[in-house]
């Protein structure tokens, strides 16, 4: 897999560095973190990552709030976004597929697969 | 050691150490919901409490290898999603609910 640039977006210091340490570990690639929505949105313009990895339900901005922020901006309105979730119902998940974001993943992920995962949902090339 | 399915499960061990502690606040946050709701099934703060402490359990426990532990927690985020007072059955369930995701996590001491 070509060297990449995630940004992960998600209230939970856990969920953060765990999902930091796979995609740097298991992938090799840069990997920069947001704790909330507004911070995460000038992180985004800032740093112009190749996708984000997008936490639903946060406080003050949940995801998809920010998902549309993020939409709104020219300057990152291209990058893919995966929304990161707890299982939710089908309803939910159609709900959050019809956004418009990339793909839609489940907590607890795997650490071991989630670069692979998030690899496979964009399209970008294994190796 | 330098494979990193290996150097991923040595930095999780390291971190469930760090943060087994959170994980147990969370628990004795649903456990204090639980009380409430058991004097006032309708207590729509406590509900609120419960819920946003199984979440955050749901969605953490099964990365640090207690799969089970997600379910559970996922278990009591639905049932507190209810609307309107706990009936009896909801109590039970989520007494037995949380009585069990206590013990998942005692299964996995800090080492």
């Amino acid at each position: 897999m070509p060297p990449r640039r995630i940004l992960i977006i998600d209230d939970e210091e856990d969920i953060r560095t765990i999902a930091a340490l796979s995609l740097e570990t298991v992938a090799g690639w840069e990997v920069l973190t947001a704790g909330s929505g507004i911070a995460g949105i000038a992180r985004a313009v800032e740093t112009q990552p190749d996708a984000i990895l997008l936490d639903v339900m946060m406080p003050a901005m949940d995801g998809p709030t920010t998902f549309r922020e993020l939409r709104s901006i020219p300057a990152v309105a291209h990058i893919p976004v995966i929304l990161l979730t707890a299982k939710v119902q089908a309803a939910d998940q159609k709900r959050f597929s019809d956004l418009g974001v990339a793909s839609v993943m489940f907590k607890p992920f795997d650490p071991l697969t989630l670069a692979g995962d998030i690899a496979r949902v964009l399209g970008w090339q294994q190796s | 050691m330098s494979d990193p399915g290996s150097i991923v499960a040595a930095r999780l061990a390291d971190l469930w150490r760090t943060s087994r502690p959170t994980v147990l606040e969370r628990v004795a946050i649903l456990r204090d919901a639980h009380q409430s709701l058991a004097a006032d099934p309708a207590d729509s703060e406590a509900r609120t409490r419960g819920r946003e402490a199984a979440h955050k359990l749901s969605g953490v426990l099964g990365v640090f290898g207690l799969p089970r532990g997600s379910e559970l927690a996922a278990e009591i985020e639905a049932l507190l999603k209810t609307e309107g007072a706990l009936s009896p059955d909801q109590l039970s369930s989520l007494s037995l609910l949380a009585a069990e995701l206590d013990a998942v996590i005692a299964s996995k001491p800090a080492g």
